[in-house]
């Protein structure tokens, strides 16, 4: 072994040769010093550099995380650390880099210089671009199937199209970051109704509500209005409405059953809106969802609908009877309102089925139902009790205006044509349980059912054909 | 439907609101930027002290605003920022409010002012810009690839994929941590929401915004400011109606830390 003598490095050399880029600033980031390991990176000469702004030299977009992040933290902490940027070398090509920063100050404290350390990290920085572009993907990804598993578990739990709204709109909302959102609903006439969430637009002017309506959205798979001014186009005299409620953009998507516009799930956004093409999926795909729930609930109400109301008249059944002689009752005692229940039972009927048939018979009872639809008041309930008995519960009734009510049944029943034989006449024979809750007493619906059958067994008694009326 | 009265929000605590100076003063409320905390005040607030009713704050995802009360939906535009300016003076029950509002904020105030003209006495814009990114004749100074590539900027350097991801990845952890100081206590701000707040930033539109504005408003434009270049000053100039404008020496984005006694001098000069 010999010894080998190595001459010490010059500072100069040290520093113009260093594995890294050196720049002395100004506080302000004028450069006024550079190293010759920057200016081989970059491509630039030294004149070029003397005098520019370290962020001249930098790509649009560091540019703007320079003065944003990378300044206010270095001169706020006085210094900042591998703060990764993109240099723009002299032949425009980029240079990735992390960069370090120090502030050396005045003897008072004030800025004097800056002092920077430039590194070259273009293998690390492609690496992590790459690493970034793919977690971003997968983030987004991920977050679109949260999206889609959330709204299912929600949207199956609605019990009614009120609750699938609200769920609707809470997705909605958390799917594309909408400052509004809202549902809207087909009502009877086929009119879109908002059933949750807020339309920022409504009422505003038809157009409004039209434009959601309209056949654009029937036909088109979608309707997405990206900035505001193709709302004042698409939505044409907004204009300073449209401004005070500050929407700029909008997305809608029809919610289709069977092929028939049945609603719409509608976004409204505060800004200009670039919606891609996945989010333009997630929103179809929330609707399509919505609508297969939509289509369940629908269903059961129906099933609902039916094993409560009985199927030859429409009338309610013996069971949603009862259901709502309770409630009337309960709001009856909560007010101190006096309430009757009305039994009609028909004289002559058992003649028309055994002489004229079951068919006939049924004739006679939906006439009958018909009849009572036409003469009890607007909020009274009618049901049929079973066989050829009918029951009217009256709420906030008294007992002139139950007596009134149960007088106008007898004589219209009495005056019965269609579907009547002028050989068997059909008569009714009422009881009438009035229920006068000012003096405190509770009764049960039992109560009143049994009351007001007893009281019909009196007016059959008494000849038929009458009212007989009893207090509780 | 029924509405129901909306809750009592405390944005004095929601936006970690503090009040100092002259509390009997006319106030003055300083709104930080994109990118940092009511920290960039640091060196002009003081100066008001003396005479004014100095009110700082941060939005909500900056500095140490509630992080919970971050909303998607409601921060996906600037409005949502200048319900929020209108809740603090609301709750504090200002008047004739100074407001200085930098870069973004800039817009934010415009918005608030627009909404709640009789709260706001004048409008202090410093580096304003309506809008980023060119259209058709309109320059902003930016094209959209721009944003996209800040946003990569953001995510480089706040998601820290090295300190949390790499040595897993790589196998590698003894790696430096990158980005690791800038979530320290200066500046910090949420790495999610500053995500969409660049967005939210650097996407708007709000050109036609500035029409609308009645308040007495001091536009103060930087020498080479790259964020909002000159020509863009302009254009908020000659679109608010009596606006005054003044270039400062002063060069870049952030005159309030770079050149605070430039900032205070125009300030004061204009509410004179």
């Amino acid at each position: 072994m010999t010894d080998v003598v190595v001459e010490p490095d010059s500072f100069e050399e040290l520093y113009e040769r260093a594995p890294c880029g050196y720049l002395t600033m100004t506080p302000d980031g004028v450069i006024l010093q550079v190293n010759t390991t920057f200016l081989e990176w970059t491509g630039f000469s030294r004149e070029q550099l003397i005098g520019v702004t370290f962020r001249s030299l930098l790509a649009r977009g560091s540019q703007l995380f320079h003065e944003t992040r990378y300044m206010p933290v270095l001169q706020l902490q006085g210094e900042v650390r591998e703060v990764a940027l993109i240099v723009i070398r002299a032949d425009g090509s980029a240079l990735s880099t992390l960069v370090n920063s120090v502030i050396a100050r005045n003897a008072d404290g004030t800025p004097k210089l800056v002092r920077t350390a430039v590194f070259d990290s273009t293998g690390r920085q492609d690496y992590e671009r790459d690493l970034l572009a793919a977690r971003r993907a997968a983030e987004a990804s991920e977050t679109r199937v949260r999206i889609l598993r959330d709204a299912a578990v929600a949207f199956t739990a609605a019990r009614t199209e009120e609750a699938l709204a609200e769920a609707m709109v809470t997705s909605a909302r958390d799917a594309f970051s909408a400052s509004a959102a809202a549902v809207l609903l087909a009502d009877s006439s086929g009119a879109l109704v908002r059933v949750a969430g807020i339309n920022p637009l409504e009422g505003m002017l038809a157009g409004g509500p039209s434009l959601l309506q309209s056949a654009e959205l029937g036909e088109r798979s979608m309707l997405v209005v990206r900035s505001a001014g193709d709302v004042d186009l698409v939505l044409p005299g907004l204009g300073h409405s449209r401004r005070a409620v500050r929407v700029s953009a909008l997305s809608a998507v029809p919610v289709i059953d069977d092929g028939a516009r049945v609603g719409a799930l509608v976004c409204f956004f505060g800004r200009e809106r670039e919606l891609d093409e996945a989010d333009l999926h997630l929103h179809a795909a929330l609707a399509s969802q919505a609508a297969q729930v939509l289509v369940r609930i629908r269903l059961q109400r129906q099933l609902e609908q039916l094993a409560l109301h009985d199927q030859l008249t429409g009338l309610a059944n013996r069971k949603l009877l009862q259901e709502r002689m309770g409630e009337a009752l309960a709001s009856s005692i909560d007010g101190s309102r006096s309430m009757a229940l009305v039994f009609l039972d028909l004289d002559g009927f058992k003649a028309v089925n055994d002489n004229l048939g079951h068919s006939a018979g049924d004739a006679v009872l939906v006439a009958v139902s018909n009849c009572l639809r036409s003469v009890v008041r607007g909020s009274d309930m009618i049901g049929r009790f079973g066989g050829d008995e009918f029951v009217v519960i009256c709420e906030d009734a008294d007992d002139v205006a139950a007596r009134g009510i149960a007088e106008r049944i007898v004589e219209a029943v009495r005056e019965l044509q269609e579907g009547i034989s002028l050989a068997h006449p059909v008569t009714a024979s009422i009881g009438v349980a009035l229920y006068e809750a000012s003096d405190g007493r509770t009764v049960t619906p039992d109560d009143m059912f049994t009351a007001a059958d007893g009281a019909m067994y009196e007016s059959k008694a008494a000849g038929k054909d009458r009212v007989t009326l009893v207090r509780l | 439907m029924t509405s129901t009265p909306a809750p009592v929000v405390d944005a004095v605590r929601r936006n970690n609101v503090h009040v100092s100076g002259n509390i009997g003063g006319r106030p003055i409320m300083f709104a930080h930027g994109f990118g940092c905390s009511q920290e960039m005040w640091r060196f002009v607030a003081p100066a008001f002290a003396a005479d004014f009713k100095v009110v700082l704050f941060d939005h909500v995802g900056a500095g140490g605003s509630d992080l919970a009360a971050y909303d998607r939906g409601k921060y996906d535009s600037l409005h949502g920022y200048a319900e929020d300016v209108i809740e603090i003076i609301e709750q504090l029950d200002l008047w004739n409010v100074v407001y200085v509002g930098h870069s973004v904020s800039s817009m934010i105030g415009v918005l608030a002012a627009n909404r709640e003209p009789a709260r706001f006495g004048a409008l202090v814009l410093v580096g304003p810009s309506p809008r980023y990114v060119n259209r058709g004749d309109y320059f902003g100074g930016f094209e959209q690839s721009d944003i996209d590539a800040l946003l990569d900027d953001l995510d480089s350097n706040y998601l820290g994929w090295s300190s949390a991801m790499a040595p897993a990845i790589m196998g590698n952890a003894d790696r430096p941590e990158l980005g690791e100081e800038l979530t320290s206590s200066f500046c910090s701000v949420d790495p999610a929401i500053a995500r969409q707040f660049a967005r939210v930033t650097f996407l708007s539109d709000n050109r036609a915004d500035l029409r609308a504005v009645t308040t007495p408003t001091l536009v103060l434009q930087c020498t080479d400011d790259i964020i909002a270049p000159l020509a863009v000053g302009t254009y908020v100039h000659d679109e608010i109606p009596g606006s005054s404008f003044v270039l400062m020496e002063a060069t870049g984005h952030i005159p309030n830390l770079s050149a605070p006694d430039q900032v205070e001098k125009q300030i004061r000069a204009f509410l004179a």
